[in-house]
């Protein structure tokens, strides 16, 4: 005989494991909370140093416009990737995204993750934005070229459309030098030249071997490559013998001598790496500099808003573009500004007119300047005859060294000299290995890097 | 707990050898063979239990075979994760890893051999440290589980945390090379720290590898010990075996079944695994610690949202067929020698 009480706790149970198991499930969908209310936005980045100033930004705009923002960083860079890459596959999208400019946002824009924004910025909205990035987001002819490769990340874009506006800018191959060790070293001005920073380097590294080298997080396998090997390898040899490197023509490639003098250049630097530099990320190099570890760190414009971060401030660093060769083909090379992020709509918000609204509120000029002040970063808006009382005197040097002209400045958005799918981080492993590991030499590094650009040349 | 009484099984005679599961009293109603209706198939009990297995199914059917699915149709396709559709490559990205593309196939070729290499170290040293480690923690009179609990704590740790810290103990101004200073041995520092040599960091994330490997290995032989019949080391020790005598010719061929499945698990966590690798090296310096998990994490995550996912996707199936082979091998070892 059954007892109904039995009977009862089975369905009980029963009925639990169901709502549990679709609670489970209905958990693996979803959408936006903010498309259903019509005064609230959300907004996604990947950079904690912006959290804080777009948050201040946001609540000027909610006094404006009654419109709330709400705003969530995922750091650091390839946790923010995927995070896209779950949320476009599940619908669960913000309106509006912050995105690595003339990269991301034309992936982006090809998948039909980023709205076109092509007619949507009127001159009123662009002419806010420094010149020489003002355009920055729309795929160009050189970029619509470039997705019709094989392996382009952007394939499928169209020539004209626009998937961000830029929201800050700056560039890659800033030198940020310790200036108290400096001063211990008996160095006052920021050196002119690659001879004088590596007299400069030897000066700090004699000092205190300890901690007067120079930090780079080289666990990032490009960065040596692109922040310090290619500025410098363009000032010595100049643009189209620098392009040259990374063709087909073997006696202008890496293997050949041009190769070979950069790189003899580059691993001048070896003895003076700080200890395990090698086995540092970018954010750990820059601590350690933060921390007196080193006297010099290698980064970027926005290096100086992370550093501020950790503790130093922007009166104890002398900051300067990497210095090129006495002797090279550029010798007053510049380093070209390019929009570092921009902010992209995306196609599936449910309030594009609001999120406009806040995309052009980040473009003005008194949000800017208070973004810079709040984030230590450069911002793509022209702040005008005040930028220099904005910035402050190390964000205003280092605006000074992208003042060159086309032919002098290095640009390091062109990329249509490499061959098409060309992996930084290889080339960086190659590097590795002759600094600051010194297992290579110059000329097998360079016949190393030949066999590379030979090998992505062949698959196209 | 239920108040219902346990369930009798029936039809043995007759039922196709299978039996079957009535309630009691229930007996005398079920069908007889050849009789079974839909009542008695989806009907009343049969029905719960699909019911209660239901979600179990569900989950499984979502969770496992639709991503196994998914992650094996991949494998034949390029995508960078974003983009609106595949494009099918059909067996291109296993000829591209295997062989055919200048610019995966040596990768693969050379994080195939540091994974080789951590395949042979990870079990061979796991069961050295951990065989020992189990026999003299069996013979520990007092504070056994303290000392197994303190034994055991690698284990529970373990993480990205511990890793972390295991990269700070192994910085060139980090406890180890302190430790050896204070030491006097000074000529074994490494200045580069020992993540930054190439000739050290692949040992030394083997040696982190086996590290966290060991206590549930030891724990293993653990139990083992303590289901050998003491008898037998009785017997030994009468018949002249010392300590080591009976450890080497009578504990250490008893517990042959666990060293199988040491190392067949360890076997796989060193080719499949990555997160070591990922965390503390990321494959450097240069390429030198990177192995075949982390070549794939890294073409699915890390390469610029290029279309690689299929081949991440591509060479996780090859791994999976290699852990199959080693499987297969290590259950045939197994039968032969218990």
């Amino acid at each position: 005989m059954r007892i109904p009480f039995a009977r009862n706790v089975r369905l009980v149970a029963l009925a639990a494991t169901t709502a549990l198991t679709l609670t489970t499930l209905s958990a693996c969908g979803g959408s936006s909370d903010s498309g259903g209310d019509s005064t609230s936005l959300e907004m996604w980045t990947f950079k904690q140093s912006h959290v804080g100033a777009l948050r201040a930004a946001a609540e000027e705009f909610k006094k404006e416009t009654g419109i709330t923002v709400k705003i969530e960083a995922y750091t650091p860079d390839d946790a923010y990737t995927t995070k896209l890459q779950s949320s476009a596959k599940t619908g669960n999208l913000p309106d509006v995204l912050e995105v690595h400019s003339d990269g991301e946002d034309f992936v982006l824009g090809a998948a039909g993750v980023a709205a076109d924004l092509q007619d949507e910025i009127p001159d009123s909205w662009s002419g806010r934005f420094q010149e020489a990035i003002k355009g920055s987001g729309t795929v160009t002819a050189q970029k619509f070229k470039e997705s019709q490769a094989k392996d382009s990340t952007f394939k499928g874009v169209e020539q004209d459309q626009r998937f961000s506006v830029p929201l800050t800018a700056g560039t890659f191959g800033i030198v940020y030098a310790n200036k108290r060790k400096l001063a211990d070293a008996g160095i006052t001005e920021a050196p002119a030249t690659w001879e004088e920073f590596l007299d400069a380097v030897e000066a700090t590294h004699h000092k205190d071997p300890k901690t007067g080298g120079i930090s780079l997080g080289l666990k990032v396998k490009s960065t040596g490559l692109t922040w310090v090997l290619q500025p410098l390898a363009f000032a010595q040899l100049g643009k189209q013998a620098y392009w040259d490197l990374f063709g087909k023509d073997k006696a202008t490639d890496f293997g050949s001598a041009n190769g070979t003098k950069v790189l003899s250049m580059y691993d001048e630097i070896t003895p003076y790496w700080m200890p395990g530099s090698q086995s540092l990320t970018i954010d750990e190099a820059d601590q350690a500099f933060a921390q007196g570890k080193s006297a010099f760190a290698v980064g970027g414009t926005f290096t100086l808003a992370f550093l501020q971060q950790n503790g130093m401030k922007a009166d104890d660093v002398l900051a300067f573009g990497l210095p090129a060769p006495k002797g090279g083909a550029v010798p007053d090379r510049a380093l070209g500004p390019l929009a570092l992020t921009g902010l992209s709509l995306t196609a599936t918000s449910e309030q594009p007119e609001n999120a406009k609204k806040w995309m052009e509120f980040l473009s003005g000029t008194d949000v800017a300047a208070n973004f810079a002040k709040a984030s230590a970063d450069l911002p793509a808006t022209e702040l005008g005859a005040d930028s220099a009382k904005v910035l402050g005197p190390a964000l205003t040097s280092m605006m000074e060294s992208f003042e060159g002209t086309e032919e002098t400045t290095y640009d390091p958005s062109l990329n249509d000299f490499r061959p098409p799918g060309y992996d930084q981080d290889v080339a960086g492993e190659i590097l590795t290995d002759l600094s600051p590991l010194g297992r290579e030499t110059p000329a097998q590094t360079g016949a190393k890097l030949r066999g590379l650009n030979s090998d992505y040349w062949a698959t196209q | 707990m239920t108040a219902a009484p346990r369930p009798t099984t029936v039809g043995e005679a007759g039922s196709v050898g299978k039996g079957r599961t009535l309630p009691a009293g229930a007996a005398d109603t079920a069908p007889g063979p050849g009789k079974r209706s839909w009542r008695g198939t989806f009907g009343g009990e049969a029905l719960s239990g699909y019911l209660f297995v239901a979600p179990a199914v569900v989950l499984f059917a979502v969770m496992g075979l639709y991503t196994v699915g998914y992650g094996f149709l991949l494998s034949f396709a390029s995508w960078n994760g974003f983009m609106p559709h595949w494009t099918w490559v059909g067996l291109d990205n296993y000829a591209d890893l295997l062989w055919r593309s200048p610019i995966y196939a040596p990768r693969v070729r050379s994080a195939g051999l540091n994974t080789l290499w951590v395949m042979i170290a990870v079990p061979v040293l796991t069961v050295m440290v951990s065989f020992p480690l189990a026999v003299l923690l069996n013979r520990a009179r007092r504070m056994q589980a303290v000392l197994r609990s303190v034994f055991f704590l690698p284990y529970v740790t373990s993480g990205i945390a511990v890793f972390f810290a295991w990269q700070y103990i192994l910085q060139p101004d980090g406890a180890v090379n302190l430790l050896l200073g204070q030491l006097g041995l000074g000529s074994l520092q490494q200045p580069q720290g020992w993540l930054g040599n190439p000739d050290t960091a692949l040992p030394t994330l083997i040696v982190v590898t086996v590290w966290s490997a060991v206590p549930v290995s030891m724990l293993l032989y653990l139990t083992g010990l303590q289901t050998i019949d003491r008898s037998l080391l009785e017997a030994a020790e009468l018949d002249g075996a010392g300590w080591w005598r009976t450890n080497a010719s009578v504990v250490w061929p008893l517990l042959r079944p666990i060293t199988a499945i040491v190392v067949l698990l360890n076997l796989r966590d060193s080719l499949q695994g990555f997160q070591t690798f990922l965390v503390m090296t990321n494959g450097g310096p240069g390429d030198h610690t990177n192995v075949l998990g982390l070549e794939a994490y890294s073409l699915a995550f890390l390469k610029q949202l290029r279309p690689t996912l299929g081949l991440a996707s591509a060479l996780g199936w090859l791994l999976f067929a290699a852990a199959l082979v080693l499987a297969l091998i290590n259950l045939r070892a197994l039968r032969s020698k218990t």
